[in-house]
């Protein structure tokens, strides 16, 4: 064992100096000592990047909304361009932050349909996303979740989660119809009632085992 | 018989870790066997497998409910890897096939790395010694388990139990009140790297000494002296508003007759004034009473009830999961992290067979977290304290040495620094 004279201490690790006094230590002929951990190597600082992006986003915003301002009309064009820069900074938290796929899938839907209601107001003119993407994204996540879990009926409790907010997501168009918010209805009132039935489906279809993962999903 | 479907709701000590774990907090602890022989890999892998579904209450994955967490059954194949340069390391159970514990390999060294919500240090050293006995079973030892490896023993419903709630009595609630504690400044490693100092004492030269001279036990040995440590080192401790508070978890499972292999530890705590001057003795005399007033069965069983009481509570049982991490992590940021200054955390004696006690080594018990974390783990005959830090100060460590070198100990250290690691740390 190495030994540190001054510190008086014995070392089981192939350090040449003490770690206290940076004196050198004493090694024996027959040292066997040897390290016990993998090396540490330098590492690559992705986390720079990646606030980099951020910040460059964050200053077109602001850029955008300046000029934008200061040409004198009501804000437009920069309103549509923060939004796509906020949407590219979501979407690139979600798909880095990892996570189960559907769940991915879903928390971009929701985002996508956030984006395309943004930009709707920011250009006067929403109801081309309310009426028609609204009700058909919300309804195509449902589709293809349900698809996945028809396909793969062992591990439909893995899709339960973003099923259910898709189905959630699905009937706010019915709450828009009834608030007067949506000029176009069948689009609206399909959503609403493909959710409903998909609803009624998760909850009456199910067998024990399904009725076994609602109890925990749901336990208090 | 293997059940194909099971789940189990988080603990009351586990509730909060999935909310506050990041990679700079990961909440992670490490248990390492050193054994005679370099180990292979694709045999641990084996080993890791076939003990697995014998501790259900480890062979789960964390899933979000819509007001809690909970755990549900996890039959993937599971991987070993090869150790990481970093301790007690951050990992998400996604990339791990959901499991919330890693099993590591490197030269002779065996390591479970466990996440804090499934289980403390007790029950990860039954999983641990399970897969080490199984592994020189496929090696194709034939070894005696002399009732000392759960893997080989029946299983029991009792060892997934959560013996929080099972011990619950709402009627005998005492009030926790924490002040905020002193906290350690300075500057830290880079990337979430946590400095490892190991000081590998003679068990028998140290219960002597702790016994003889000063009539205490290790544990309360060891946290008056790293309290001493922390006041003779720290220039700013001196005079700082706030008290230097030391916790200690204790196994709760002897007092309350628990098999449990889930959480079942609470901490006590001895604290000690900053507006004042210290001696050891004086710091081991506090300790001494701190440690004989909290450690009496009525005393821990109300602290339960008012731990159990928190969680049972309306209000908290109905707010929506998204909205409980985000109020977990408020009130972490704002108290959890601030009511210790150091933690001890002391295993004791690992007990092995026979047949595994010549092939094990040398065993490590690590909690890295925040500031200067203890563990005390012993083995044939030798107790290893271990010391982690992120912090690049350690004088701490020095003071703390000199002292037991002092003392008449003989003092072999190990660590996992290495020179030139200046230039990248």
């Amino acid at each position: 064992m190495r030994y540190c004279k001054t510190c008086q201490i014995h070392y089981d690790t192939d350090l040449i100096h003490c770690i206290f006094c940076n004196g050198e230590l004493e090694i024996p002929e027959n040292d066997q000592t040897s390290y016990k951990f993998k090396p540490i190597t330098k590492k690559r600082h992705l986390g720079f990047f990646f606030r980099l992006f951020v910040f460059l986003n964050f200053i077109s915003i602001f850029l955008s909304l300046t000029i934008d301002y200061l040409t004198g009309t009501p804000i437009s064009w920069s309103l549509v361009v923060s939004s796509t820069n906020v949407y590219v900074i979501a979407a690139l938290f979600i798909l880095l932050y990892p996570s189960f796929w559907a769940s991915k899938f879903t928390k971009m839907m929701v985002a996508t349909i956030l984006v395309v209601i943004l930009i709707g107001l920011s250009i006067r003119d929403v109801s081309w996303a309310i009426d028609y993407v609204f009700p058909f994204a919300a309804m195509s996540v449902s589709l293809v979740l349900t698809a996945l879990i028809v396909s793969n009926r062992k591990r439909w409790f893995e899709y339960f989660p973003p099923l259910f907010i898709s189905i959630l997501v699905g009937l706010l168009p019915g709450l828009f119809i009834l608030l007067k918010i949506a000029q176009v209805h069948w689009p609206s009132l399909v959503s609403f009632i493909y959710s409903a039935v998909t609803l009624l489906g998760v909850i009456f279809l199910p067998s024990k085992s399904s009725r076994e993962e609602f109890k925990r999903r749901f336990h208090i | 018989m293997r059940k194909e479907k099971y789940w189990f709701k988080l603990d009351n000590a586990g509730k909060i870790f999935p909310a506050v774990s990041k990679d700079n907090r990961s909440n992670v602890f490490r248990l390492s066997f050193y054994l005679d022989e370099t180990i292979d890999s694709t045999i641990l892998e084996q080993a890791v497998n076939k003990t697995i579904p014998r501790f259900e209450a480890f062979a789960v994955q964390l899933k979000n409910g819509f007001f809690w967490n909970y755990f549900s059954e996890n039959h993937r194949y599971f991987k070993v890897e090869e150790e990481p340069d970093q301790l007690c390391k951050y990992f998400r159970s996604i990339k791990n096939s959901g499991y919330l514990f890693k099993v590591y390999y490197l030269k002779n060294k065996v390591t479970l790395e466990m996440f804090h919500a499934i289980t403390d240090g007790a029950g990860a050293l039954h999983f641990l010694k399970s897969i080490v006995f199984q592994y020189f079973k496929l090696r194709g030892f034939q070894l005696q388990h002399d009732n000392l490896i759960l893997g080989e023993l029946p299983a029991s419903k009792k060892e997934s139990e959560d013996n929080f709630v099972s011990n619950y009595d709402k009627n005998n609630k005492i009030r926790l009140k924490e002040e905020k504690a002193y906290h350690f400044s300075g500057e830290t490693f880079k990337h979430n790297w946590v400095f490892f100092y190991k000081i590998r004492l003679d068990s028998k030269q140290l219960i002597a000494l702790v016994k003889e001279k000063y009539q205490a036990t290790i544990t309360q040995y060891i946290t008056a002296l790293l309290a001493f440590s922390i006041y003779q080192e720290t220039v700013d401790f001196r005079g700082h508003k706030k008290p230097l508070k030391a916790f200690i978890p204790v196994n709760l499972r002897p007092y309350f007759d628990s098999v449990t292999l889930r959480n079942f530890s609470l901490y006590i705590k001895t604290s000690f004034s900053s507006e004042r001057e210290w001696t050891f003795e004086e710091m081991l005399e506090i300790t001494k009473e701190s440690f004989k007033e909290q450690l009496i069965k009525e005393q821990l069983h109300g602290r339960i009830n008012a731990l159990v009481g928190f969680e049972k509570n309306w209000l908290i049982r109905m707010l929506p999961l998204v909205l409980k991490t985000i109020a977990f992590k408020i009130g972490y940021n704002l108290l959890g992290s601030s009511i210790n200054s150091i933690s001890l955390s002391n295993l004791g004696i690992v007990s092995l067979p026979e047949d595994l006690q010549a092939k094990v080594l040398d065993a490590d018990f690590v909690n890295a977290g925040y500031g200067v974390a203890a563990t005390l783990i012993s083995l044939k005959g030798q107790t290893n304290l271990i010391l982690t830090s992120p912090l690049k100060d350690i004088s701490i460590m020095n003071f703390l040495t000199q002292t037991l070198i002092k003392e008449g100990l003989k003092v072999v250290v190990d660590t996992n620094y290495k020179e030139g690691y200046d230039e990248i740390l």
